[in-house]
């Protein structure tokens, strides 16, 4: 695999949890002073993880949304020339994920707001010239059964819905030439191989978002995964992990911070316990050509972890 | 018992545990700091260790508390047995100025009063509308229907023991040419004042005439300092002013700006003010640090001149 196309997420920026001098992340100037550093530490493509809550309260520093873009530089199409001029050529792709909707009992509301934020972020990942579209199925299930104590009796209900929304979604995605995959986060509703159920209800166009670790942390092997379904994926996801989930922590309100035992569930790429080198050496065997991703999600030193990255990725055979 | 409690407006973003039990294991995974701020449990404590015996926490912030802790009810008991209570909370009373706005921001007000009921707290610092840009300037009669909506909120929320007090932003839509009007169109029986003490004097007003023209009004503050007074209408009324594109920062701890924080001291004293005042440290990259640095700033230079 030529590692120079693989992309790096902006994921690896912490802009949720309190940490000493967190709050630089919501201002212009750290984001513009990161953009050549991304670059610097090889990385010509990023992922954007589209964050609808920067648009409300006017910190619209943080250029995950496109209120936020254009707030700053009028335009996607100028943002795109901004991340070109610090040498990133390309936005890969655009995630999505719902839980800031879940907040109440109301199944009305969660699926109209994220329907409506979703189809917003898809407009902005066809303006950033994305490849694809990236969207969560679900909230963490520990916050969706929190708000609704009767989860299990309710889920098929709610995966009829999430399936009328993502066949929305689909039917728009296809028309503007991006490709709809869905991510299968280990604390989702459509963990694992529950996702495959989904999929099957969905347009053919509509593809699957394999994320190492999570699959790993679900109970299932990403090389096997990957073989199994091989023409169905849309994107990879290289992430890592050491977490093993003794305790049902997927069912957790807050799945990424294990109740039972303090823990960095994701791990910087090549520092965890899944094997990278042989998932990727799979892929290139297998032909796949399609989008690859790195993401350091809850890295504790983001600009140790572009360098661990590239670290890694050079001890893959180009 | 003093004249004055002190307590922190909540800046913490997502706290993601309430308590680490494998605190030394935790933080060897990495060696970094991450284990320090990553509970409430801390996070209280902390508060506690420095005199802080309160806490105003946010709107934002329920999405995971709640979830965290189970109910309010639970949180509140946790930070009790570690010596701090929940005062109350902030509430931005969206698009109040607008007559047909006027059901949903009663009724989000009021649930927003109920909540606070939930956590134990008595205060609710509200302020009267969004931003500026894309809203004003306000007419005479928004501001009229803005104070409508404070009063009846007011009246709500005095019913269930919790005092309502007017919050402005520099950059709100309330501001310089209206906000004294907004104020005197309330009913003073049920609205009272929350004074931001940069806040204020960014948008123009001198924070000691506005605390003598208006300390029967005063129910709580939000201390903090600004070196940025007065700032032009091309500034307070821009687009998202709140978070700069170069960092510079609007607030900082008591005694590293510019307002005569021991002339607002003498005028508490003259007035006898009683209650609490919150600390706020928002812009700050180290709210522990702040936490410390404003603790000294009052032992050192104001509770002696008024406690």
């Amino acid at each position: 695999m030529n590692s120079d196309r693989i992309a790096i997420s902006l994921d690896l920026i912490n802009r949720h949890y309190q940490e000493p001098n967190r709050n630089r992340y919501e201002s212009k100037y750290f984001w513009e002073e990161l953009y050549p550093l991304i670059s610097a530490s090889g990385f010509r493509a990023i992922e954007i993880p589209y964050e609808p809550v920067w648009q409300f309260g006017g910190r619209s520093g943080v250029p995950m949304n496109r209120y936020c873009v254009n707030t700053k530089y009028e335009s996607a199409a100028n943002y795109r020339a901004a991340l070109a001029k610090n040498g990133i050529d390309r936005v890969t792709g655009v995630t999505f994920e719902p839980n800031l909707f879940m907040r109440n009992a109301n199944l009305d509301f969660y699926f109209g707001a994220s329907g409506h934020f979703a189809g917003e972020a898809l407009a902005h990942a066809v303006d950033l010239g994305a490849d694809y579209f990236a969207i969560s199925p679900s909230p963490y299930y520990g916050r969706v059964a929190h708000h609704h104590p009767d989860l299990e009796a309710k889920i098929a209900t709610f995966a009829e819905r999430e399936t009328e929304l993502l066949r929305g979604l689909a039917e728009k995605a296809e028309k503007i030439g991006v490709t709809l995959v869905l991510r299968n986060e280990y604390w989702s509703l459509f963990r694992g191989e529950r996702i495959l159920a989904l999929l099957d209800a969905l347009p053919e166009s509509v593809k699957l978002d394999i994320d190492t670790a999570s699959l790993s942390i679900a109970g299932v092997q990403p090389s096997e995964f990957i073989a199994a379904h091989l023409d169905r994926i849309g994107c990879v996801h290289l992430t890592d992990t050491s977490f093993v989930d003794e305790y049902e922590n997927w069912k957790s309100p807050n799945p990424e911070f294990p109740e039972h035992r303090a823990t960095q569930v994701f791990c910087d790429p090549g520092t965890g316990a899944v094997d990278l080198h042989q998932i990727v050496s799979l892929l290139d065997q297998l032909g796949y050509d399609g989008p690859v991703i790195c993401s350091a999600r809850q890295t504790r030193d983001p600009f140790r972890a572009l360098l661990r990255t590239r670290a890694l990725l050079n001890q893959l055979q180009n | 018992m003093p004249n004055i409690r002190y307590a922190n407006m909540c800046h913490w973003k997502s706290i993601p545990y309430r308590k680490i039990e494998n605190f030394r294991e935790f933080y060897y995974e990495d060696k970094t700091n991450t284990a320090y701020y990553s509970d409430w449990d801390n996070m209280l404590k902390y508060q506690s260790a420095l005199g802080f015996e309160g806490i105003e926490i946010a709107p934002w912030d329920l999405a995971d508390i709640l979830p965290l802790f189970g109910s309010p009810e639970n949180f509140s008991a946790f930070a009790k047995d570690r010596g701090v209570e929940v005062i109350g909370m902030f509430h931005g009373a969206h698009a109040s100025h607008a007559a047909d706005h006027f059901d949903e921001a009663v009724r989000s007000g009021r649930e927003a009063v109920d909540t606070i009921v939930k956590f134990g707290g008595t205060y609710m610092n509200t302020c009267p509308t969004q931003n500026y840009y894309g809203t004003g300037p306000l007419s005479r009669e928004e501001v009229q229907q803005c104070a409508k909506v404070m009063n009846e909120i007011g009246r709500y929320a005095t019913d269930h023991g919790v005092k309502i007090g007017l919050h402005n932003e520099f950059f709100c839509a309330i501001n310089l040419p209206n906000h004294r009007e907004l104020i005197e169109s309330t009913d003073p029986k049920l609205v009272h004042y929350c004074i931001d003490a940069a806040q204020v004097a960014i948008m123009g007003e001198d924070l000691l005439t506005f605390y003598d023209d208006y300390h029967d009004r005063i129910s709580t503050f939000h201390l903090k300092d600004t070196a940025s007074a007065r700032q032009p209408d091309s500034v307070r009324y821009a687009q998202d002013p709140e978070i700069t594109d170069d960092g510079a920062r609007w607030f900082w701890e008591p005694g590293l700006g510019e307002l005569d924080l021991k002339g607002l001291y003498r005028l508490l004293k003259e007035h006898q003010f009683k209650g609490w005042m919150s600390i706020e440290y928002d812009g700050s990259p180290d709210l522990l640090a702040s936490m410390a640095l404003t603790r000294y700033h009052l032992d050192n230079e104001l509770r002696p001149i008024y406690d």
